[in-house]
């Protein structure tokens, strides 16, 4: 894990240039400017665009403002997902800046998950946490943590600080080879022309007979149309 | 047979039990209408079982009336049924109804903690989603204490794993908490049990899902459940 050091901090410092609009339909008391942002692609949009909300609602009646929401081309975004995997699912073929549309009226109720604060995106995001390691090792991992830890596992991702995260997240990333690794890998599927969430299965990183799995194994077996009969790559 | 030669039962489940406790359990919901389908996802192996049901409640229930008389255990008239039947009181009850909520419930398999999960949604007649406040309010308050007690032991909005929609979920964390005991009683005396029927005779009720008796009494439904 320590040779990795590298690729986990070029993981969580990836940022996305976004760039956040008003939508025309919001009553406004004058114009907005847009608002211009950086955002951590490992964070939640609903975590890091306090300041959006901030710029917009000084040109707007208090009385015209619900619960904020953000739309990319007509498709609110989930703010439960990672800013890195919508981004990469709705935006990654056009140019940057990430056009984004900011709305706070009209709240899709079919289509998002509410926000009312920054403790609804802590228990999803712990949530996710304890079902990865649910699959990894039973649960025993993150159980045997304290609050504290997992408080401290929170925070790192809610103030961006990669040591504070990484200090508790590589116990959950123990791997101990002598009892075959990972029961399951933790992974997810998405896909834009599905009503389907996403795909998650149960996959053991060793095959029955010993012979450690890549990802192109997982793939093959969980998701074949990804991989063109060639051997190749099919664009995301 | 010696109890204590006996395996500890597991709680978990797999995806092939939960599939066949829950075609059982349709067979008997077809027996008695209790209203359970098999939704199946187009071009899979995957679904859940589903079911949506009205219930009446006072309006109070739906907007904060400070000088309500409702005391909170018969925010839902579950006996509308009865008092239509005496005039008098039918006429004074059917003046109480000021609203029809549709629960809807779905049943699915979680494949990362092998067990069962309760998903559902619940909206007024028109359309209207209920808020989270809402639905708590309908949470029956001999069941608020417990659902309070762990901050991932409780009720939130999540996305349906299938559909993609926002639903409500009861969190699965304890089930193996009120299985585990449930199932070694089963197994200690030897009698058949459905994992489905068990669980969501337990779950089910805190958001007033009701798993009518004669799951339980049904032979036919049930399994021997193997120790692990």
């Amino acid at each position: 894990m320590a040779d990795d050091k590298d690729v986990l901090r070029d993981v969580w410092f990836g940022r996305i240039p976004a760039c956040f609009t008003l939508s025309p339909e919001e009553t406004t008391e004058r114009e907005a400017e847009p608002y211009y942002l950086l955002l951590p692609r490992v964070s939640y949009l609903t975590l890091v665009t306090d300041k959006v909300k901030k710029h917009f609602l000084r040109v707007m009646k208090a009385e015209d403002v619900e619960e904020m929401w953000l739309e990319y081309e007509g498709t609110p975004l989930k703010w439960h997902y990672p800013i890195g995997v919508l981004f990469d699912l709705h935006a990654s073929n056009t140019a940057l800046p990430w056009n984004v549309t900011v709305h706070f009226k009209n709240f899709p109720e079919d289509d998002l998950l509410h926000c009312a604060s920054n403790s609804v995106i802590e228990a999803h995001f712990m949530s996710c946490i304890k079902e990865a390691d649910a699959l990894k090792h039973k649960g025993q991992v993150i159980n045997d943590m304290q609050k504290k830890d997992h408080k401290q596992l929170w925070m790192g991702l809610q103030n961006d600080k990669f040591d504070q995260f990484w200090a508790m997240n590589r116990k959950l990333m123990e791997y101990p080879t002598e009892e075959g690794g990972f029961r399951y890998i933790p992974f997810r599927i998405y896909q834009t022309m599905s009503d389907r969430p996403f795909i998650q299965k149960l996959f053991r990183p060793v095959s029955p007979e010993g012979h450690t799995l890549t990802l192109g194994d997982l793939l093959k077996e969980l998701f074949p149309a990804a991989i063109c009969a060639e051997g190749g790559w099919h664009q995301r | 047979m010696m109890a204590a030669e006996r395996n500890p039962v597991s709680c978990y489940l797999d995806e092939r039990t939960f599939r066949l406790c829950c075609q059982l359990f349709l067979q008997h919901s077809e027996t008695i209408k209790d209203g359970w389908s098999w939704e199946q996802i187009k071009g899979t192996d995957e679904g859940f079982m589903k079911k949506t049901l009205l219930i009446p409640v006072k309006s109070s229930v739906l907007h904060e009336q400070p000088e309500s008389s409702v005391q909170d255990e018969d925010m839902v008239t579950d006996n509308i049924q009865a008092n239509v039947e005496d005039e008098t009181a039918g006429v004074q009850a059917v003046c109480e109804i000021h609203a029809v909520l549709r629960y809807e419930y779905h049943v699915l398999y979680s494949f990362s903690y092998q067990i069962p999960v309760l998903y559902f949604r619940a909206s007024a007649l028109d359309g209207q989603p209920l808020s989270l406040e809402e639905v708590w309010r309908n949470v029956h308050l001999n069941y608020r204490q417990r659902l309070q007690q762990g901050p991932w032991d409780t009720l939130t909005q999540q996305e349906h794993p299938l559909l993609g929609q926002p639903f409500f979920m009861l969190h699965p964390c304890r089930t193996e908490e009120f299985m585990k005991p449930a199932l070694d009683l089963a197994q200690a005396e030897n009698k058949r049990v459905n994992y489905i029927v068990t669980w969501l005779s337990v779950v089910g009720p805190v958001i007033r899902l009701d798993v009518p008796l004669s799951y339980s009494t049904e032979s036919d439904i049930s399994l021997h459940y193997a120790a692990k």
